[in-house]
């Protein structure tokens, strides 16, 4: 029988790689992720699990451990936050490029200075294009859903890449929620084995990673970007998959809210969007028309499915909590993605983002009703002021 | 970590005749001629023998080694950044323990072996392989020792030897002397902070059946084991490629090398001279030296025969630092 558990995000994340029979953990500690090694660490030290838990002597070393075992045959798993995630940064593209699927839970976290502790989705944002699936949970349920849906797409022969599976520090990583835990069966169902093609074993040598020449490098990369292009399609086979085993669904690539006939949207990825969500409702009953559209993965980024949402709206806010310094639109990062895929589209909404939330601020529901006005204001005048606004910093008083 | 597995037991080799006539580092390769660490890999590979997992960190034993499609490694090998094969290392003993626990992989523990250069050992690499051997891997650690970032084009490194000239410490008027600091002691790093080592010793290239009974030592042991082997470069220490033999042992005849072993704290000396040459002799051979006068040479001796007093023990330089003025 499923049971049902009161768990905090690390929690709920380390159960989901309980679950996903893990068989190497690397670990070090930083907040708000370590409540994830912590946990496991228990499930291990009381035999629920049988994994090899190394305690590595650092972020960098962390990574590496990870991909040799996965190199060697074994699932993987491992994680950081913050300052954490950067100083692994040399090893991400290893893992991609080997396609090793090793999973890498992030709680994320401001990166220094000024030393904050607070959530931010700017540390793994910052490490967006080295090949590796990456996405947000909004709640632990996700946290524990999205460990097993992660590892099945990046395992998946076709795809063999690792996956930065993130939610944000403290609002999901220690904010405790309702988890419904499957029994292993079902999970071992969904998830079959980690079994690579040629891990390394001295009964089929094989070498991994040699040197190639300038000229061969492209052949490889672009094998790595196919796997990307092929990443939408299987992911829609394994959500089938999680409704048919587990009876929950997620709406593979975006989830909407109230978005029927809503002139303007919220878009946004994390634990803001239980903000949004009421948010919408309070506006709702107030007349105006917002809705929420909701992102799940970043990388690859679902472009046709953005373009085809988004063109329905009037106007699009983008909700960062990422920045981009001196970037094309001078803010954060999803700004970006969704004009680069509503170019071509034919019907062109109003496209602004706001800055909110940055060092792990709460984003509060005013803060929402602000972004609500410099939206249909835009409507209203038909084009937007400014490509990005910095909530609380803005002389207009948003 | 708990070592659960059985490891190989590999047998000593007597003499010369019956080193295994099997190659694992086999044609396909484009080292410069007369590449000691070449031989290194060699050698090592036989003593290791086909039951093996080779891990080569960013160096010249991966650039100028394998190139897509062509590959001298007739085991599994796998490329790791210059910074961390002691964490890819671990990673890999540890899927064996996991592996071979759930019945995944029948046999015995592979021997896991790195071969890292010097900046991959002790210098970048050192965080890495000291994660290694303090958390207790079953894994073989090997420094093969060209004294320098030889890959790049010969730069200093940690064991680069007093007044070398490599292209980051070019002798010139204000810095006569090349390169100014002494070099770490690599074995003496592990030793000296890692309780789970048991085994550490240094090796020759200038003499192999030596090498190869250290490496099949080394790899019976559980846990982690560290060789550090020197391994002479004719492109970086500039002398003939015909001569890389000749160097290395010309190397122990004057103490610029001493070969030992290091087992559960007791030391054991070989191939140590009667009486030992001038280092004079040695620096003569190697261009690299070709700029120091007599005043530097005889602060190498004054090193070297401090060393040589009390080998395995740290001593006290006997020249300035590089920052002290005289
Ligand atoms: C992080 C990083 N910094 C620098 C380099 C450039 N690099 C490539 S090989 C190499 C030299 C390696 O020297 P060593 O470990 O002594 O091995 P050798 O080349 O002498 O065999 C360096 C510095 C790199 N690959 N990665
Ligand atoms: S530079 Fe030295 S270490 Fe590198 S391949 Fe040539 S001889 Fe060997």
């Amino acid at each position: 029988m499923a049971k049902e558990m009161f768990l905090a995000g690390c929690a709920a994340s380390a159960f989901g790689a309980k679950f996903a029979r893990v068989e190497v953990i690397s670990s070090y500690p930083i907040r708000p992720y370590t409540g994830v090694m912590m946990e496991l660490s228990k499930i291990v030290a009381n035999g629920e699990l049988d994994a090899e838990f190394v305690h590595g002597e650092g972020e960098h070393a962390q990574v590496s451990i990870a991909y040799g075992a996965s190199a060697a045959g074994a699932r993987a798993y491992t994680g950081s936050s913050g300052v954490g995630v950067a100083y692994a940064m040399e090893c991400y593209s290893p893992a991609a490029g080997g396609r090793y699927p090793i999973q890498m839970i992030i709680a994320d976290r401001a990166l220094d200075p000024p030393g904050d502790f607070g959530s931010e989705h700017t540390d793994v944002m910052g490490c967006r294009d080295q090949g590796w699936i990456m996405g947000w949970a909004e709640t632990p349920q996700e946290a524990f859903d999205n460990t097993l849906i992660y590892y099945r797409i990046g395992e998946d022969p076709k795809i063999m890449l690792p996956q930065f599976c993130c939610q944000d520090g403290y609002f999901v990583s220690h904010i405790p929620g309702k988890v419904v835990l499957p029994e292993q069966s079902q999970v071992d169902e969904f998830l079959p084995p980690y079994d690579p093609p040629d891990p390394l074993d001295p009964t089929n040598p094989t070498s991994h990673g040699p040197q190639v020449y300038p000229d061969q490098g492209s052949a490889i990369d672009i094998q790595r970007a196919q796997a990307h292009l092929d990443v939408p399609k299987v992911t829609e086979q394994v959500m089938d998959d999680f409704s048919r085993i587990f009876g929950r669904t997620y709406n593979p690539f975006v989830e909407e809210y109230m978005t029927d006939d809503a002139d303007f949207v919220f878009f946004i990825q994390g634990a803001h969007a239980r903000t949004a969500r009421f948010a919408v409702n309070h506006l709702r009953k107030k007349g105006v028309k917002a809705g929420m559209v909701k992102l799940r993965f970043v990388r690859p980024f679902p472009t046709e499915v953005v373009k085809e949402c988004l063109s329905k709206f009037k106007a699009v806010g983008c909700v960062e909590t990422s920045t981009s310094y001196g970037g094309a639109m001078k803010g954060g990062n999803l700004i970006h993605e969704v004009r680069a895929s509503l170019y071509d589209s034919p019907k062109q909404p109003l496209v602004t983002s706001f800055m909110a939330g940055l060092g792990g601020e709460v984003v509060t529901l005013n803060e929402f009703y602000n972004m609500a006005k410099v939206l249909s204001q835009a409507i209203k005048d038909k084009k937007i002021k400014k490509y990005v606004y910095w909530l609380g910093f803005e002389k207009e008083g948003i | 970590m708990a070592n659960v597995v059985e490891t190989q037991n590999l047998e000593r080799v007597k003499s010369i005749r019956r080193v295994p006539q099997e190659e694992y580092y086999v044609p396909g390769h484009r080292t410069c001629a007369g590449c000691g660490p070449a031989l290194c890999y060699k050698l090592v590979s036989k003593a290791a023998g086909p039951e093996s997992i080779f891990l080569g960190p960013t160096g010249c034993m991966y650039v100028a080694n394998t190139s897509y499609l062509s590959s001298p490694f007739a085991y599994p090998w796998m490329h790791c950044q210059i910074t961390n094969a002691g964490a890819i290392a671990s990673g890999v003993e540890a899927a064996y323990q996991v592996k071979i626990r759930k019945g995944k992989y029948k046999g015995k523990l592979p021997n896991v072996v790195v071969m890292a250069g010097d900046g991959g050992s002790i210098d970048i690499g050192l965080q890495a392989m000291s994660g290694l051997m303090y958390r207790g891997h079953d894994v073989l650690f090997i420094m093969y020792d060209n004294e320098s970032y030889a890959n790049t084009g010969i730069q200093t490194s940690p064991a680069t030897p007093y007044g070398a000239n490599t292209t980051f410490t070019p002798p010139g008027k204000a810095i006569p002397e090349g390169k100014t600091l002494f070099p770490k002691d690599a074995p003496q790093l592990v030793i000296g902070g890692h309780p789970a080592v048991k085994y550490v010793a240094t090796a020759s290239v200038g003499y192999p059946v030596d090498l190869i009974n250290k490496v099949r030592k080394a790899l019976n042991y559980k846990g982690p084991t560290f060789l550090h082997i020197h391994s002479p470069c004719p492109k970086g220490w500039l002398f003939d490629a015909k001569k890389t033999v000749s160097v290395a042992k010309l190397a122990m005849e004057t103490g610029m090398w001493v070969n030992y072993e290091w087992e559960n704290g007791e030391y054991t000396y070989d191939h140590t001279p009667k009486e030992y040459k001038p280092v004079k002799e040695y620096m003569k051979g190697q261009a690299r030296f070709a700029h120091l006068t007599d005043e530097h040479i005889a602060k190498m001796q004054a090193f070297i025969d401090a060393k040589l007093k009390a080998p395995g023990i740290p001593v006290a330089l006997p020249v300035q630092g590089p920052r002290e003025t005289a």
